[in-house]
């Protein structure tokens, strides 16, 4: 907060704006954020490989770690570009979900008719196992990348949809007042009112609906096993009781989601004017 | 407030116009307005009774009454935000829905109301990137900056304003498309009692200056609740009786212009604001008290 202009600016210096930064130099803070999980997870690491290495467990029921990190880097080619389909798929499928979302969003913020129609039909849709649809799908799009990526896109609309709406609605009854008093138009208002009041409910959602957009790429790669990615991966080597492979490739499902969590949180903290919780999805 | 005349001075083509014109074209006529409500249980209720009003060009009116008695309301008609139940508006010989499409409204609110992803500077200019094929004003928005004293705060957002410094920039986009008809909706309400006292003589100087000759000298309807920020700055002080709504005194206030804070305490400041309080509680108002929301 800055207190009042003395009556006479001129006489001041202008002052420069105080912006809290967004990263600090000082390492201090991320490393004690960073460690503790680290630390964490290290530690159940180690209890897992005692435990398999101690009580003799056998490789068809749990892997080494160590074993694991291996065959991760032995074979980490594989991986990546498995991952890479995976990623692809997730990325495809958030991005026409997330498309279609807002833009029946603006179509049901604007009117009560279309949300009426609309509403009970997404969340028929929503209510019923996406995953139940793979079959259809792969029947209708054919066997590739269509049915995988329009998994991902039925999985990840809904939390959009439903925080879109939410944002192009949370406006300034009195800013849409003033839009109206000069006569701006329909689309005016939505292009320099209701769409950047949305922005931080559409980041919100896509929170959700980036790590959903992942499941609905691995579950459907599990149906079209011979189309690659990471979920076919995990679904051959079970097959082949191949426990330190299906451990890899989740490994790698593991970092795929922690990139592109963080890509959205730091996409949010760039592009957003406000950071906002997301709106319930049911 | 020497500084205020010596920020004032004309750099760019300003002009400086107060006197009402009685000649000229009306800013508002209001002729049997009405406006009644349809309650949530069906009932009807009467929000504004049949009113009617002429506003001169260049005449500062102030509209003062209890909470709820529909001074807002009022506004909102005029402002073409809320359809009368009855009768007929005329804002400068048009209807108020053309005077939106030519810009020739400038509102400000009991809120700033500013947009929260927008600068300072961006909110100022938000009127003329809106609609722009009426945008013909030639407002120079640094220097609107530099009146309403936000110099130096260009890059601001709202956020990181004190609610004097919102309510500047609040003022400052209404004046944006240099209207002729300013629709002040109790914009000083929500600050402290200090900066209130400013910003009514920083309105009246801003109120008083306009870009474009070719538009009548600038009106203003002020809707507030406190009477002395009425008689301070209006030309005229319209008085309205609690819900429903109508107006009950029209008491003129002749003191000449530019008014100076040091005039509140005269005997003619008090003698006026005196006469306004007395209409507020006279007889025919107060089948309802005036504190009933």
């Amino acid at each position: 907060m800055v207190t009042e202009p003395i009556r006479d600016l001129k006489q001041r210096d202008a002052p420069t704006p105080r912006r809290i930064p967004l990263s600090s130099p000082d390492v201090r803070p991320l490393l004690a954020w960073i460690l503790p999980p680290l630390i964490a997870l290290l530690l159940v690491a180690v209890t897992v490989e005692l435990w398999v290495r101690v009580g003799d467990v056998s490789i068809w029921v749990m892997p080494r770690p160590t074993g694991v990190i291996e065959n991760f880097f032995a074979d980490f080619g594989r991986y990546f570009s498995e991952g890479m389909k995976t990623l692809a798929v997730s990325l495809g499928g958030l991005a026409l979900g997330t498309a279609a979302a807002t833009l029946l969003a603006a179509g049901v913020a604007h009117s009560q008719i279309l949300e009426r129609a609309v509403l009970p039909i997404a969340i028929m849709v929503k209510v019923t196992p996406v995953v139940a649809f793979i079959p259809l799908f792969i029947i209708w799009l054919g066997y590739g990348w269509y049915p995988k990526i329009a998994i991902a896109a039925l999985i990840t609309y809904f939390p959009v949809l439903v925080n879109a709406i939410a944002g192009f609605r949370d406006i300034d009854p009195r800013m849409h007042d003033f839009f109206r008093s000069v006569d701006a138009s329909t689309w005016e208002i939505f292009r320099h009112l209701r769409l950047p009041a949305a922005v931080p409910y559409l980041f919100a959602s896509l929170k959700i609906s980036v790590t959903l957009s992942l499941i609905g790429a691995v579950v459907a790669e599990f149906f079209l096993a011979g189309h690659g990615g990471l979920g076919a991966v995990v679904w051959i080597e079970q097959n082949n009781l191949r426990l330190e492979k299906v451990f890899a490739a989740v490994l790698m499902l593991t970092l795929i989601g922690v990139t592109l969590s963080t890509a959205v949180f730091a996409a949010e903290r760039l592009l957003s004017w406000r950071i906002d919780q997301p709106v319930s999805a049911s | 407030m020497t500084t205020t005349t010596t920020r004032a001075a004309p750099t760019a083509p300003l002009v400086i116009k107060h006197p009402i014109e009685p000649d000229a074209e009306p800013a508002v006529r209001l002729h049997d307005v009405r406006l009644t409500y349809v309650t949530k249980e069906g009932a009807l209720l009467d929000a504004v009774d049949p009113t009617s009003l002429t506003i001169r060009a260049g005449e500062f009116t102030a509209l003062v009454g209890p909470s709820g008695c529909g001074k807002t309301s009022l506004l909102r008609i005029i402002a073409g935000l809320t359809p009368p139940s009855g009768g007929e508006v005329q804002v400068f010989g048009q209807t108020p829905k053309d005077a939106q499409r030519h810009k020739r409204l400038g509102l400000v609110f009991q809120e700033p109301a500013l947009l929260a992803w927008r600068s300072v500077e961006d909110n100022i200019r938000l009127g003329l990137q809106l609609n722009p094929r009426e945008t013909h004003s030639s407002t120079d928005v640094n220097q609107l900056i530099e009146l309403v004293g936000l110099s130096g705060f260009e890059r601001y957002r709202p956020a990181e304003l004190s609610g004097g410094m919102q309510q500047r920039a609040a003022l400052a986009r209404a004046l944006a498309i240099d209207p002729p008809l300013l629709l002040l909706d109790e914009p000083f309400a929500a600050l402290d009692e200090i900066t209130r006292e400013q910003m009514r003589y920083e309105l009246q100087r801003l109120w008083s200056i306009s870009h474009d000759p070719t538009e009548p000298p600038r009106s203003a309807v002020f809707v507030t609740h406190s009477v002395a920020e009425a008689v301070a700055i209006a030309d005229r002080v319209l008085v309205m009786s609690p819900r429903p709504g109508r107006i009950i005194a029209d008491i003129p206030i002749t003191t000449s212009r530019p008014r100076r804070p040091e005039h509140e305490h005269s005997d003619r400041f008090i003698n006026d604001t005196a006469i306004v309080r007395a209409a507020l509680r006279s007889p025919t108002t107060t089948a309802v008290p005036l504190d009933a929301a």
